[in-house]
């Protein structure tokens, strides 16, 4: 098979990032000051040099993108300022343009206009939703109180309502994802190279994509192992808030106050600390810039955040005005988390940063698969 | 005399080429003042394409365009093309370039402005621009030396004028004195430079000031009155009879400047055994006499009587010169600052420097490579008991090509590297050596024969710079991508020498303000044409040699040296020497602009 290099493909990849990358010399200091760079999965540079040739399809079948954690080491050291450390994190970015069929994810990443149009197009939805269609089904803004003294939740968001329309939400979300890893392995594994992998490696190394999917060992074996924990605790409290409020939403929105130390309580207590945490560090990183990792935000990296801390923000208000009995207060803050957190997982999910939740653990699944593909 | 034709002039600086120094309203003014100059444009006012170039001459009927700025010889072709495209002369294109004649040196609206106006009157500023000549005193200054000020010295010595060599340190022949070999001929350098060294000593003409200092310089070109410091040697330089019996005695110590630091030498010491002049001088820092009042071991050792004055102040002289030779040389990076690769934390690592020392057969392991080790004071020492290396590894471009360092190529680091190489198989046929490089530069005459000889000689060169040097036991780990061969290359070896790179001297920065020639952001002292004077500075009778100009080998050096020599040789047969580029005035310029258009061609 012919090789096609495609130059232009430089220009396409500056939208999804900034980095001089071009003035690259191939010295492979960033590959060898790289910790998780290893034998047969070699970056930043080999990627550098698929780039700078324009290497479109042996770029698009790479999972080392999702190997790399961002700890800068390789920018820093890097003898011509050329960025390799940003370029990964804006490969990472094509990569989820280039996995979605759609052709949504790249408007998302390239069009200001269109993420921030959206995101308010799907706002203005629930809102609407909330003010005309809900109240037709019957629901109305009472503002009876439980006898504890809190606000009657379910009656203005009816469970079955809400979780009705949680699944639907979940089914759309869900069926993207799996499609686009689906594609994903389709150009990784399937598509690449003269070599097949056997079902029972499939089988057997199944287990790594659970374990990183909860640990993330690679992001520990950065030289820089600050942000391993802050990462975890947003990753796990976004996680239980996620499974929470999809599946055992009826356990968790109660009418009756529980005590503090339900499980459903503290649960919802720590999903909400993990996520402030991991918030506050990547918000300050992020105005701070001392960090390589955080020093070239992208409008998604903003976006997502802010959508992430105004869910949370809130989802934490709700709570206090429900306890305290505020009924109106209540319902504003629960159609305001609603609205921000809906389009957050529409677009996040399947098209934008937050997608790197599936992608980064099948690509170590991925990436040992490869290990032990065999000629065809 | 023709008409003149309608002239647009493009002001062509694009920002972050180089630094912008120009004030554009006052040259725009200025340009607009002559009648042929129809418009001018700056560089933000119009898009540099074909299309908008097209449209410009043809509102404007020009006939003629000038493009003044910074290096606008890259844009020239763009502007020939859209001439021709335009139905006028291509060849109708001018550059008024600011580079030229005196390198961004002279922030100096004046000169900028001389040149605009030699070409819109079409008058060479080589002719308008000539400064006027004075008369030279035939005695010359060379300011260090090292093997380009020696052989500027030797040749002007040779045409009987009068030399003054100044000479920082204790002994002279520089940087070339301390290398085992040159590459690529492989000439023992001591053996080719010790000559030239006693030569310069014998010479009646040249007047050898070692460990002496450049204090200040007054006067004007061709008669420049120079005030030299002597540093107090301490040792009376006409009686020394350099027995040595004085160091025998000496109860302190400090680490050899001459041995790069890996040998410690007495407070009262001669550079190296074959030092010129060959006598003793006292290093006031470590002497314990000058600390604390008590000792003068020395003095009492000395069989010569009052040879040696431990009272010794420094002294000032005065000399009148008419050109001065500037050979002040390098300094090599100082690899601790990239803390990666473990220089001072690890005694293996060694810099070029000591590696040269170490293969030298006067260095502190008679030429025999051996592992540091430490001594029973904890002080880091190569001897002879220590086990040999069995691997090796050479890193390339430590603190060169490098924009966290100097982005600059110091050009002699890949081949002195290839030569170590080489050498080591020669000492130790047994040993491992891997080379770590990024693009190999042996771009000299015999060079690339050379590398393809070492290629031969059973060295690892691997393409891909490491990244890091780590402890791992008594040796060193260290972890490099090989390009080539699309690996990571782990390996542990026993030495690592870091191939440092060129920076310009210390002291670069207080010459340049003495002399007042400038230097660039590097540090390098700027010549006064990049490529047609390149000894030459925008003074009138100061001139460059050596590595003082930017990162040379030995044969660069010593043909410039040569090549300044023969410029200071050309004012002295001609009896005057031409004044600073800065002392024409722009007055001068037009006037001389107005006598030479007028001549009919």
């Amino acid at each position: 098979m012919s090789v096609r290099v495609q130059p232009e493909l430089r220009n396409q990849l500056i939208q999804f990032g900034i980095g001089d990358w071009n003035a690259c010399y191939h010295c492979g200091t960033c590959t060898a000051m790289c910790p998780l760079s290893e034998e047969g999965f070699l970056f930043p540079r080999k990627k550098i040099r698929l780039m700078q040739m324009g290497l479109k399809d042996e770029l698009e079948a790479s999972v080392e993108p999702w190997l790399c954690y961002y700890c800068g080491d390789c920018s820093t050291s890097c003898p011509r300022d050329a960025n390799p450390g940003e370029l990964m994190m804006s490969l990472r970015r094509y990569l989820t343009s280039i996995y979605d069929w759609t052709g949504l994810s790249k408007k998302f990443y390239t069009s200001e206009i269109w993420e921030l149009g959206f995101i308010l197009v799907f706002a203005a939805l629930v809102v609407l939703s909330f003010l005309v269609i809900l109240p037709s089904f019957g629901i109305n803004f009472t503002r009876d109180l439980t006898p504890e003294g809190g606000v009657k939740i379910n009656s203005f968001a009816p469970i079955h309502i809400v979780e009705t329309f949680d699944w639907i939400m979940a089914a759309i979300v869900a069926s993207l994802l799996i499609s686009n890893i689906l594609r994903m392995y389709y150009k990784i594994i399937w598509k690449y190279g003269n070599t097949k992998v056997s079902l029972w490696v499939h089988i057997r190394e199944f287990w790594l994509l659970i374990f990183n999917f909860v640990v993330q060992p690679k992001f520990n074996k950065c030289t820089d192992k600050r942000y391993w924990l802050s990462h975890w605790f947003l990753m796990s409290g976004y996680t239980i808030m996620f499974i929470v409020i999809v599946v055992y939403l009826p356990w968790f929105q109660t009418e009756k106050i529980l005590p503090a130390w339900n499980p459903q309580r503290s649960l919802g207590y720590y999903a909400t600390f993990g996520l402030l945490f991991g918030l506050f560090v990547a918000i300050i990183g992020r105005f701070q810039k001392k960090d390589i990792k955080f020093q070239f935000s992208h409008i998604s990296d903003w976006l997502f955040l802010a959508m992430l801390t105004l869910t949370a923000t809130t989802g934490i208000l709700i709570h206090i005005f429900r306890i305290n009995g505020m009924a109106v207060a209540t319902y504003v803050s629960y159609i305001a988390h609603m609205a921000v957190l809906v389009p957050m997982i529409l677009i996040e999910v399947p098209f934008s940063k937050w997608s790197h939740l599936a992608y980064r653990p099948f690509a170590v699944y991925f990436q040992q698969l490869k290990k032990y593909a065999v000629p065809r | 005399m023709n008409k003149p034709e309608a002239t647009g002039i493009f002001f062509y600086n694009p920002a972050g080429l180089l630094p912008d120094p120009v004030n554009y309203d006052e040259l725009l003014l200025y340009s607009l003042g002559f009648p042929e100059v129809v418009k001018t444009w700056t560089y933000h006012e119009f898009i540099w394409n074909e299309k908008s170039i097209f449209k410009k001459i043809n509102e404007n009927k020009l006939e003629r365009i000038i493009i003044a700025g910074l290096l606008p010889g890259t844009v020239k072709a763009l502007f020939s093309k859209t001439m021709a495209l335009a139905g006028k002369d291509p060849e109708k294109v001018y550059l008024a370039s600011f580079n030229d004649y005196f390198t961004g040196s002279s922030i100096d609206a004046d000169r900028y402005k001389a040149v605009l106006a030699c070409i819109i009157k079409g008058v060479p500023y080589e002719f308008a621009g000539i400064p006027d000549d004075l008369p030279v005193n035939p005695a010359t200054l060379v300011i260090g030396a090292g093997i380009a000020g020696i052989q500027a010295a030797l040749e002007i010595a040779y045409s009987n004028n009068l030399v003054y060599l100044v000479e920082k340190s204790g002994t002279i022949g520089g940087k070339m004195a301390t290398f085992d070999k040159t590459f690529p001929t492989l000439d023992c350098a001591a053996c080719i430079l010790t000559p030239k060294m006693v030569e310069v000593n014998q010479h009646p003409h040249i007047r050898l000031m070692s460990y002496s200092e450049v204090r200040e310089i007054s006067g004007l070109p061709g008669n420049y009155t120079v005030k030299v410091l002597k540093k107090a040697r301490k040792v009376n330089i006409q009686t020394c009879i350099g027995c040595g019996t004085c160091a025998e005695k000496c109860p302190a110590q400090a680490p050899s400047e001459f041995d790069a630091g890996t040998t410690l030498r007495k407070a009262i010491y001669i550079p190296f055994p074959q030092a010129v002049p060959n006598k003793y001088l006292v290093d006031a820092e470590s002497c314990i006499y000058l600390k604390n009042g008590k000792c003068k071991a020395c003095m009492k050792a000395c069989p010569v009587p009052d040879c040696i004055n431990l009272d010794e102040q420094d002294s000032e002289v005065s000399i009148e010169v008419g050109n001065i030779v500037v050979a002040t040389g390098f300094k090599p990076f100082d690899a601790s600052r990239m803390s990666q690769f473990g220089y001072g934390r690890f005694p293996n690592v060694l810099t070029s420097l000591e590696f040269e020392r170490l293969l030298n057969a006067s260095g502190p392991t008679g030429g025999n490579i051996h592992l540091r080790s430490q001594d029973k004071k904890g002080n880091r020492i190569f001897n002879q008991a220590s086990e040999k290396p069995e691997k090796i590894a050479i890193i390339h471009c430590v603190g060169s090509r490098d924009k966290n360092y100097n982005k600059y190529c110091s050009r002699v680091c890949c081949m002195y590297s290839l030569k170590f190489s080489h050498l080591i198989v020669e000492k130790l046929p047994d040993a491992e050596i891997f080379e770590y490089f990024i693009d190999m530069r042996s771009f000299g005459k015999g060079y690339e024969e050379f590398y393809e000889r070492i290629k031969e000689e059973d060295v690892a060169i691997i393409r891909g710079k490491t990244a890091k040097v780590e402890e791992a036991g008594n040796k060193l780990f260290i972890r490099g991508e090989d390009i080539l061969k699309g690996e990571i290359l782990e390996n542990v070896v026993d030495m690592v020498v870091l191939s440092v790179g060129l920076e310009a001297g210390e002291d670069a920065r207080s010459i340049s303000r003495l002399l007042k020639i400038p230097i660039n952001e590097d540090g390098w002292f700027e010549e006064a044409h990049y490529n047609l004077d390149p000894t030459g500075t925008c003074r009138g009778g100061i001139f460059l040699a050596g590595t003082c100009q930017g990162p040379k080998d030995i044969p660069d050096s010593v043909a410039q040296g040569s090549a300044a020599a023969a410029r200071v040789i050309q004012s002295i047969l001609k009896g005057r020497v031409r004044n600073d580029v800065a002392s024409v005035s722009l007055l001068q310029v037009e006037e001389k602009i107005k006598e030479l258009s007028s001549v009919p061609i």
